[in-house]
């Protein structure tokens, strides 16, 4: 019996610490003889369980060793997060960088609501809170950084049209049903399409954000739809998906001028796109995301810099013109350069 | 008489429930045939049969564990798990083999792990698999630092793509494993002793304890070859897709929970077989398919697989009422 209790024990410790994954700040040791002022800022993504965040983690280390290098206060980043996008334990999370005596907070909320509560009581204690990718509008945070979401879902749209010309039949892919971003992607395709009263939007699929109902929901639209000119991914689940995942797409995209508009650049997307399955993509800047953040943050903290409500970080247009570009981002780290016209 | 008494319920339940479920699937198939022109194609049947095989082979080892009176709400962590395992192996150059068996044995010690919790220390199943679930979700992010694994072997990713040819059929492989499994899991639960004294236990745990059974050491036996069968969905997954996704299989539990249900294993215990979890597979794959084909919104799927949950329970309490009376 006291062996079952022990293994309990070591249970319960297993399962407390399996709850959050707080991230490794780097760190910089000051000079030997000087004290330097030094500022942590935590940057809190909606959750662990997607990569384009670890691609915000970087940009926000990058700028906190930028800034350190450059001026007279250290900056360190404290990457926490729950596992699963949930919006108890973010609160959860907020509230654990508030005692732990951050400098400033930057969130994307995994929802507006749930957000308000936590982000006001690090604000009354103090410290500055902005929102980034997903925002909390009725909070005490003091700016906003993303993307338009709807003006996103107009660029789509015409990036579709120019891509497939004015008539035909096209699905629409999305994560969650519900996901406040992904329905104003949505809409703003839509919007979109509205002048053009040929293009027939036949489905709207659901991934859930995972890449094997991605994968299902897509081949099955096109059993169902052979004949479809056109995708509309408001997210990139299936993609992550190896080549042969998708006999179909694959098959209709080189072979029968299909064409697919997506979100998000990761290298899995430049490649399909460079090697022809995709025809353009919406890349919204997620390196940005922290490298951005901190900065503002930064300018907030030390130069008392104010932001406006929302600040556009705007999105890039990838397309065979300018991937190579892009690629090359990913190899070096190195996202600041100004990529080549689309 | 323990004996005598289940083979009667068993032979019973064969009637009813299996041959209900099939009816039900041949109803669904002759409507998809006919009221869309997409459905009976080789293509769209290859897709279906693919697909189901990570959902029906999981269910194998979650219909064992139910039988017995327990639920294992790990299993789409430990397919995450095992999948995973499989990819970081081939990733630091082991031989496709050694990768099969690393990714096994993960996904046999979380059972390992469940049954000795459960068996031995007696914690219920449904906190200690729920536990574990989060565990084993916390292991995979910082194995994989929140990033999927690609790049895999092609010699692997035939396990989930390639197909074999029987004359004029192109059977997919993960079909193929599926019905071997079914197989396997149908001779363990009708032609062994580990397969009566299963049966006994959910269906009288203390007449089993009077034989003098050892009940721990079955549980975990049973909870292990969940761990097992799960891990062999989990790998033919990321066989499939090719890539290696920590945020795999989430929230599958319940689609191998309603693929158990639907195909007859009571959860009462006591009751179930590896034919019914086969059909009860197939019959949701298709509808789920179905949908999409008949072009109906994909906003109502959950609902439409809660419900078919609801109709699994309600076809049990029916059973269960029947045989009271």
């Amino acid at each position: 019996m006291k062996c079952g209790r022990a293994f309990f024990l070591v249970f319960l410790c297993i399962l407390v610490a399996c709850q959050t994954a707080p991230g490794q700040p780097p760190q910089k040791p000051a000079p030997s003889g000087t004290t330097r002022r030094k500022i942590t800022i935590a940057w809190i993504p909606k959750g662990l369980n997607n990569p384009v965040f670890e691609v915000g983690r970087s940009g926000a280390i990058a700028k906190a060793a930028e800034l350190s290098a450059a001026g007279p206060v250290d900056v360190e980043v404290l990457y926490a997060g729950s596992v699963d996008s949930d919006g108890s334990e973010q609160a959860r999370v907020i509230d654990d960088t508030v005692a732990k005596g951050v400098n400033g907070i930057a969130i994307s909320c995994d929802d507006p609501t749930a957000c308000i509560d936590p982000i006001n009581r690090a604000f009354n204690a103090g410290i500055p809170v902005m929102t980034w990718d997903a925002d909390s509008p009725l909070s005490k945070r003091f700016t906003f950084m993303g993307l338009d979401n709807i003006k996103a879902g107009h660029a789509g749209a015409n990036m579709l049209v120019q891509a497939m010309g004015t008539s035909g039949k096209v699905a629409i892919l999305t994560g969650v049903p519900g996901a406040d971003n992904l329905e104003e992607r949505i809409r703003g395709f839509k919007e979109g399409l509205a002048n053009y009263p040929n293009i027939q939007v036949i489905a709207t699929v659901v991934t859930n954000d995972d890449i094997n109902l991605g994968v299902q929901a897509v081949e099955d639209t096109m059993q169902a739809h052979p004949d479809i000119k056109g995708w509309y991914f408001a997210g990139m689940w299936p993609l992550f998906a190896d080549r042969g995942s998708m006999p179909l797409w694959e098959d209709a995209a080189l072979h029968r001028g299909m064409k697919t508009i997506a979100f998000d650049a990761l290298p899995v997307e430049l490649e399909l796109l460079r090697d022809g399955y995709l025809s353009g993509l919406l890349d919204q800047k997620n390196w940005f995301w922290g490298y951005e953040a901190v900065q503002i943050l930064y300018d907030h903290i030390v130069n008392q810099k104010t932001y406006p409500y929302f600040v556009d970080l705007g999105y890039n247009i990838i397309t065979k013109n300018n991937v190579d570009a892009m690629l090359q981002a990913w190899d070096t780290n190195d996202f600041t350069k100004p990529l080549p016209p689309p | 008489m323990i004996h005598t008494f289940i083979k009667r319920r068993r032979f019973e339940w064969i009637n009813r429930q299996e041959i209900i479920i099939f009816i039900l699937l041949v109803v669904v198939v002759v409507f998809l045939s006919l009221s869309t022109n997409t459905f009976l194609t080789a293509n769209n049947l290859q897709n279906v049969s693919r697909n189901f095989a990570w959902i029906t082979i999981p269910a194998f080892g979650e219909s064992l564990v139910i039988i017995i009176g327990g639920i294992d709400l790990s299993v789409g962590a430990v397919m995450a798990l095992s999948g995973l395992i499989t990819a970081l192996a081939l990733r630091f150059g082991l031989p496709i083999p050694l990768a099969l068996v690393a990714g096994l044995l993960a996904g046999s010690i979380v059972g390992w792990i469940n049954g000795t919790l459960v068996g031995r220390v007696r914690f219920p199943p449904f906190i200690v698999t729920l536990g574990t679930a989060s565990i084993v979700r916390g292991i995979i992010f910082g194995l994989a630092e929140g990033w999927p694994i690609r790049d895999l072997p092609l010699d692997f990713r035939y396990l989930g793509q390639a197909d074999v040819h029987v004359g004029p059929l192109a059977i997919p492989v993960p079909l193929l494993i599926t019905i071997i499994l079914a197989v396997l899991v149908y001779v363990i639960l009708s032609k062994t002793v580990l397969g009566r004294y299963i049966y006994s236990l959910g269906d009288n745990e203390q007449a089993l304890i009077v034989t003098g059974v050892g009940l721990p050491r079955l549980k975990t036996i049973v909870y292990t070859l969940c761990g097992a069968l799960t891990a062999v969905g989990g790998i033919l997954m990321t066989a499939r897709l090719g890539v290696a996704a920590p945020t795999a299989a989430t929230g599958y539990e319940l689609n191998i929970i309603a693929a158990v249900i639907i195909g007859g294993t009571s959860l009462f215990g006591g009751e179930g077989s590896a034919l019914g979890v086969l059909l009860g597979a197939a019959f949701m794959q298709i509808l789920l398919n179905g949908l999409v084909l008949l072009g109906l919104p994909a906003y109502w799927q959950s609902a439409t697989l809660g419900s078919m949950i609801f109709l699994g329970l309600l076809l049990d309490l029916w059973r269960q009422n029947r045989t009271a009376s």
